[in-house]
This record gives C-alpha cells, structure tokens and sequence, in this order.
C-alpha cells in the first residue's frame, strides 16, 4: 500500500486550481447575469433607492475581485455567507439541512439500483445470446428513456389519482409511504444503466483465461460466476458505486420539484433564478469538491479491488 | 451455463424483490391512513425510531381533523416562510405566519378595518393631523417570556426595523413618513426622533404630514413588536423559535414538511378558539389533499373551477370566492413611442376584449376590471368609467394619434420562465392582431431582471399585478401615479392628477378623500396609463365544521376567528 498518503496529498493540491477556475467562473458568471439578489427577492415593491441602499450596505457595489476574495476568505473560514433569499439567513442554515434531505431521498435508489441492476446484469450476461437478454435489456432502456417529467405526472395519476394508493407528493422522511414513489422515479433509470455496465464486465472477461482455468479445474459453475467472474467485473462497478456516494446529496430538480420535497435540487434552481450569490457559490463550491473527492476515491478503491494496480503508476 | 447457478441468481433477486415489497408493506402499515393524525403520529415515531408504533391509527380518521387537540387542528396548506423577522418580511408567504405569531400597535379585521391590538385604543390624534398617541394595554406579554409589553418595546422594535444593520426593504415605505425614520434608514441618525416614548404605556409617534393612511401602514409587519432581550441572545436564529405577541405561536417548523403553531392562551384579544394549526409544506395537488380529508382548506386552480362551479357537485357546498386586493393590468411607458400619445395607449387598451379573456382563457376564476382599485379596497367606485373593448374606435383612435396609424415596432415584456408565453398574454396579442391589425413582439424576461427594468423605464409595455400592501387607495394611485413616485413605473405625469393625489393624502374627511381618489383614478383611465385586465379573486374550498374563515383579501390574523365545530 505504498503511496495512498502522498496520492491523496497530491491529488488535492492539483485540485486546488481547479477549485479557483470553478468558483472564478462562477461567481464572475453570477455578477454578469442581469439583476441582483435584492430586486429579485423584493419584487417590483421596493424603491430604487432602496436597492441601492441594501446593495451597498451587503458590498454588492465593490468591484467584483473585491467581493470574490471577500467571499472566499469567508469559505475557508468555514463560513459560507448570508442568504438574500432567504433574507439574512446564513447559507448553510439553509443548504445543509436541504442537503441532508436529498440524502436521504436518494439512499434508497442508490441501494436498489445496485442490488438490483447487478443480478440483473450478471443473468444478462449468462443468458447471452438467449432471447432474454436483448428482451430484458430493451425494456430496461425504454424504461430508462422516460423522461422523469412524463414518468412522475403519470405515476402520481396511478397511483395517487387512480388507485389512491400513495400520496402524491410530499415530504415526510423516508419511513413514510411518501417516498414510495420518488424512490421508484430515481431508481429506474439508473438500472439500466448499472445492469448494462454489469453485464459488458462479465462478459469481457466471461472468455478469459483464468475462467477457462477456472472451469477446467472442474470448480462449480457457481463459483466460477461469482469468485472468478464477478470479482473481476467489478472494477467499473466499483468506480460507478463510489463514485455515486459523493452525488448522493446533490437532489434531482425535477423529482423534487413534482413530489414537493424540500431538498437541494429545488433549492438550486430556485437560488440560481433569486440571483442569490452566496448561496449559489456555496452549492458550487461543495458539488465541486464532492467531484474531486468521488475521482480520488474511485482512484483509491480500484487500488483495493485490482492489486496491479498502483496509485503512483500514472 | 448450468441451470442451478440461473437458479440461484433467480433465487436471490426473488428474495430480494420480496424484501422490497415487504419493506414497502411495512412502511405503508406502520403510517397507517392518509390522516394527519396518522401522518403525525408516524413523524413523531420516525423520530424515535419506533415507526411500526403508529401502524394501529385507523384510516377511518382520515375523514377527520385529530380531535386529541383541545379546541380541534386545522390543517391548511402552505409554503416555507423565507423569513420570521417581521422587520424583514416583504413576501406574503412570510406575512401570513408573521401576522399570526406576532403584534403590533394596530391590526386589520377582517373588513379590513384598523382595530387595535396592542394599542387600548385607536390613537388620538393631534390638530394637526401629525402626533399620534397610542395608549397600551397592560395585559399583553410576550409568549415565552412573560414579559410585559411596553412603550419602550415598540420604539426599539421600529428603530430595529430602520437600522441599517437590520437591512429591511419595507422600512422605508411602512416607517418612512415617521419623523427621523428616513434619516435613521439612511444611516444618518441612531434612532428615530419622532417616535417618543412618554411612559411604559404611551407611546407617540410624529408623522412628517397628516396623513390619514399612516395608521393602516403600521398593520404591516415591519412595525411590529420582537422581543429585544431574545434578538441581543440570538442575533441569527432568534426566528427559529420567535417571542411573539400574537394569536398563536410558533411550536414547530419542519423545513418543506410543516409549520405547526398553537394557540396562545393569553392571548389579549380573546384566547383562539383552535387549538392547532397545522399548515402541510408537502406541495402537490391541495385539492386532492382536500378530497382525500387531508387538509380543511383548499385554494381551487383554473383547471378544476369548473367541476367545483357545477351545482351537482357535492364540493360545490364548500366552494367560496372573494375578491383579494390585486389588479392585474398593462402598462404603457408613457414616455416612450408609441405610447406617449395617450390615443395610442388607449387604442391598445380598447382592442383588448376583457370579458373574452376572463370567461375563455381565465374560465372566470377572475372578473375583468374595470378601474385601478379594486373591489374590497376602501374607495373602490363600482361606476368608475373603465375603458370599454370597442375595436372599431380603437382604430379610429389608431388613425387620429400623432402616428396616424404608422407605428414604430412594438415590443411587449412578460416575466417568467420557460419559452411560452401565457396564454392570457397570447390571447391579448392576438387581440391586438385582429382588432389593431399590429403585430406586436413579445419578449420573456427573468423575474429578477424584469422589474428593475421596468423601473429604469426599459420597457414599452409589459404586464404585472399590483396587490395592495394596506387598505387604502393611495397604496395603488399616490403609488403608482404621482409623478414624483418611485414607484410610477409608467412614468406617468398630469398635474390635475397630481393635484388631487397630494391633497387627498392629507385631506381629514374620509368622504372627501376617497372622492379625490376617485377622481384621479377616472383620469388616470382616461389617459389610460394602465390597462386593467383582472382582479384577483380567492377562489376556496372550506370544510364546512370550518366557521368563521372569510376569506379577508388581504392577509389578515384570520385564524384567532375560527373554529371548528363539529
């Protein structure tokens, strides 16, 4: 296990430019979008002067470096600044509760579409050529292809409207029936996706040496499909999976949207449209970080899973 | 392929889907019905981690408010507030919880009369129109602190509004015609000198003018009372868990899933008569919520007034509609061509069929309006002389403007999202298609870009609401018209009007002013500075054990008159 410290040292120092480039475009982006945070929040009530007034009582007239370094200097104090939408609320009093929702919204379709699209993806492989695997894996795609704003009006019509089975929307954490069907809507296209990658593994190495080995050796087909074949189609499932973690808390706008749950995805659309600056750096600087992390940690996992692998190599 | 491991694999999937569904079973069970009561007593159990504790709560109360509350829970929809700071509050959404949790001097009833709240009295008023003196109660404390409040309260809290650190975009227009207030705002004073505080229970307040429509200002939030000793504790999250003075207070705010707020028992204007109010966050549908028992109250949207209208509908019984305090209209950059010829304004104005546009596009959620103010606001004229649809003289009128006919491009700005235009907007332009024969541009604009535009004059027609911040006509005209007016976005000037809006702001007979208004509001239409379109109107669904919830039009402390009886 040589080097895992120093790759991880290195890694984030090459990160740190990418950070600057990130937060540099965006918040410069921001100031050049048309209006300000406080017309938007205000509406057409208040008087110019009074834009004026709180615009220059937050420095939102300095020059736009000024406010740049002003903010940063605050993130690396672990402050992520004032909310103008949510008038003078601080920023992370509003995200991270938000973000803690999404997590929350997505822990179940993260569990379901990986123990589900694996065995799916490994009976594809296995019945290869068989009218199975084409027939599973085109209904997989067409599901998949449903535009989420189709597919959740339609299953709120079933189920809610219909059958009045589920409640249509809402959110009352994940011990309710409520997240039944976002649950469904996020795990669905996603299936297809891990069954697919899933299968393309087992099959790549299904015709490998060491399985013929395997076979030959007269082990159980069993255990040549799981200790020989599966272990080592899972190196891109390993990347894909933790990879997601990082993603967990970034929310789905749309499935938030039209199931009311009060997470992040909502939060970033609606702060993006309030022109609220603070806000919209401090969801930028997190999704970027979470990027960074999730690539090293993948780095580091594929370490673990495939022992020719070395972090220095490359 | 051997058939075992196929089977094997079948096996483990197989287990697994029947894990899922058991896991779904056991998650549906243990929440019981769709009723609150059931929905509560599973967000109380999550929290413990006991979720199967709650699975015994019949789906038979879904048909029922939980009655374990003493005096009943209503259960309305509702939005997150953006903030409980009454001095910050700028947003109806915020409004409507601060006006519950919290007090001030005066406050609205629901004829949008000024009554008084914490003030004993209406205040008197000197000669001159310009030194109000409220006496205060003696019986009203602060919900979680029993402190007593005291003249001294309601200076700091107003002085707290106007201070610059605060950063509130209504103290200027709710505290500014107070003497001093606008210096304070402005950062050039530390208090506001014409706010004085004679004895804990007299508090008086200077006015710059005599103006009648002061006192209605002050039933806006910003004037409101907060508890000092809480704000000095806890600069940043004293709303969190607000110290107020009013109806109910604040007992729990999940974010995107509830507000629920009790009544205060010691209440000063008579303890409320629910126990609970519960407003669901979730969003969706309201009205199937209503239907399924979920909620007693339901706003009804365009796409199912129809099925509400019909009088075989068993909804139909619980179906009411009132006009609230908001005109929607067009307006005409009165300083820029074409529309600085007032024969061209109102050729654009008469091409417009109003009644086509309520009862086709609107399915007449909405009436069509004939004046600025509208129905409700002290001061509406029902025979106000509106601008009649007459597409033949709207033509002539074409001819006979200083274009005579020929006009410039025209552009029409409409905020929002999303490339379509609404269809209200598209019929209009159509309107003006068929009965003008001008094809006008239409262009989308962000709602953050839109109305600092709008104020720099950038536009040369676009549309927009006004929904009034107090009852009183000079929230819409003075506002909107007076030449000097910030807010006169259509940049509209006539002395004449001028005239009448400055003596009517001062004028001490009620009769009189409300016919200065009317007078100017007959000639602000005849210049036709607006088009109006619309008013708004309410249009609910109440559970009939709800009593005592008329709709008020404006935002109101409307739930300490409601009961619930069954």
């Amino acid at each position: 296990m040589t080097g895992v410290f120093p790759f991880i040292v290195r890694r984030l120092l090459a990160a740190i430019p990418v950070v600057l480039l990130v937060t540099i475009a965006t918040f410069w982006l921001g100031r050049c979008a048309p209006g300000d945070p406080i017309t938007a929040r205000t509406g057409g009530k208040a008087s110019p002067e009074t834009v004026a007034r709180l615009k220059h009582q937050l420095h939102l007239d300095d020059n736009v470096a000024v406010q740049y370094v002003r903010y940063m200097s605050e993130v690396v104090h672990g402050d992520f600044g004032t909310s103008q939408r949510h008038v003078n609320q601080s920023v992370s009093s509003i995200i991270f509760p938000k973000m803690w929702i999404s997590l929350q919204e997505n822990i179940y379709p993260f569990i379901l579409t990986f123990t589900i699209g694996m065995p799916i993806g490994i009976y594809l492989a296995m019945r290869r050529g068989h009218w199975q695997d084409p027939s599973v894996t085109a209904l997989l795609l067409i599901l998949s292809a449903i535009p989420v704003v189709i597919l959740i009006p339609t299953l709120q019509v079933l189920f809610a409207a219909k059958w009045k089975l589920l409640p249509v929307a809402g959110w009352h954490g994940i011990f309710s029936r409520y997240i039944i069907l976002p649950t469904a809507v996020l795990t669905v296209p996603g299936l297809a996706g891990v069954a697919r990658l899933m299968r393309i593994s087992m099959i790549q190495v299904m015709d490998d040496d060491f399985v013929r080995t395997a076979r030959a050796k007269g082990l159980q087909e069993r255990i040549v499909v799981l200790r020989h074949m599966v272990r080592n189609a899972m190196l891109p499932m390993a990347t894909a999976i933790v990879s997601s973690l990082f993603f967990l808390f970034i929310g789905s706008f749309f499935v938030e949207s039209l199931f009311g749950i009060p997470g992040i995805g909502a939060e970033s659309i609606a702060t993006i449209n309030g022109r609220d600056y603070d806000e919209i750096m401090a969801i930028t600087i997190i999704s970027t970080v979470a990027f960074i992390v999730a690539n090293m940690a993948v780095d580091i996992a594929y370490t673990f899973i495939d022992p020719r692998i070395r972090l220095d190599a490359g | 392929m051997s058939n075992k491991l196929l089977a094997g694999l079948a096996g483990a999937v197989g287990v697994l889907v029947i894990g899922i569904i058991v896991l779904a079973v056991a998650i549906v069970a243990s929440s019981g019905g769709s009723s609150s009561s059931a929905k509560s007593a599973s967000k109380q159990n999550t929290s413990s981690g006991t979720p199967s504790a709650a699975s015994s709560s019949s789906a038979n109360s879904a048909k029922a408010p939980s009655s374990n509350v003493k005096g009943g829970e209503l259960r309305v929809p509702g939005d997150d507030p953006l903030t409980l700071d009454p001095a910050l509050a700028f947003d109806t959404t915020s409004a409507e919880y601060i006006v519950e949790i919290f007090g001030g001097l005066v406050q609205l009833d629901k004829s949008l009369k000024v009554i008084p709240d914490i003030a004993k009295d209406l205040p008197t008023i000197s000669a001159d129109g310009k030194a109000y003196t409220f006496k205060l109660r003696d019986d009203v404390v602060f919900q979680n602190s029993n402190r007593r409040v005291t003249a001294q309260d309601f200076k700091y809290s107003m002085e707290r509004a106007a201070s610059p650190d605060t950063g509130s975009s209504t103290a200027d227009q709710y505290l500014g015609d107070i003497v001093g207030a606008k210096d304070m705002i402005r950062g050039k004073a530390t208090s506001i000198s014409g706010i004085k505080v004679i004895d804990d229970q007299t508090l008086e307040i200077d006015i710059d003018q005599p103006k009648p429509y002061f006192l209605s200002k002050l039933t806006f939030p910003t004037a409101y009372v907060v508890d000092k000793s809480q704000i000095d504790a806890d600069k940043r999250n004293w709303t969190r868990h607000p110290n107020g003075t009013g109806p109910f207070k604040l007992k729990e705010w999940k974010i995107g899933e509830s507000v629920t707020l009790t009544a205060n028992d010691r209440y000063h204007l008579g303890v409320p008569q629910i126990g609970q109010i519960t407003y669901d966050l979730a969003g969706g549908s309201s009205l199937t919520q209503y239907e399924n028992g979920e909620i007693d109250i339901s706003g009804v949207g365009i796409n199912d007034i129809e099925r509400i209208r019909d009088k075989n509908e068993p909804l139909n019984k619980e179906y009411v509609s009132k006009p609230s305090l908001t005109t929607f209209y067009i307006g005409f950059n009165t300083k820029q061509a074409p529309f600085d010829d007032p024969k061209v304004r109102r050729a654009f104005a008469e091409a417009i069929d109003k009644q086509q546009l309520v009862d086709v596009i609107l399915k007449d959620v909405v009436p069509a309006a004939n004046g600025i103010l509208p129905p409700g606001m002290p001061g509406f004229n029902k025979d106000v002389k509106g601008i009649p649809f007459d597409a033949n003289d709207a033509k002539q009128l074409l001819q006979q403007s200083k274009y005579q006919g020929k006009l410039p491009a025209i552009t029409f700005t409409t905020s929002g999202q999303g490339a379509n235009v609404g269809p209200v907007d598209e019929a209009i332009l159509q309107m003006w298609k068929d009965n003008l024969g001008v094809t006008v541009e239409v262009q989308q604009v962000e709602t953050a870009t839109f109305f600092s535009d709008v104020k720099k004059g950038a536009y040369m027609m676009w549309d927009a609401g006004w929904a009034a911040d107090y009852p009183d006509p000079e929230n819409f005209l003075d506002l909107n018209f007076y030449s000097q007016s910030n807010g006169n976005d259509v940049k509209y000037s006539n002395p004449q009007v001028d005239n009448l809006l400055v003596q009517a702001r001062t004028e001490q007979d009620q009769t009189k002013r409300y016919q200065e208004y009317q007078q100017a509001e007959q000639m602000i239409l005849d210049d036709a500075a607006w088009a109006p379109l619309f008013y708004e109107q309410d249009n609910l669904l109440v559970k009939p054990y709800v009593k005592g919830y008329d709709v008020p039009g404006m935002i109101i402390p409307i739930y300490r008159y409601v009961s619930i009886q069954k």
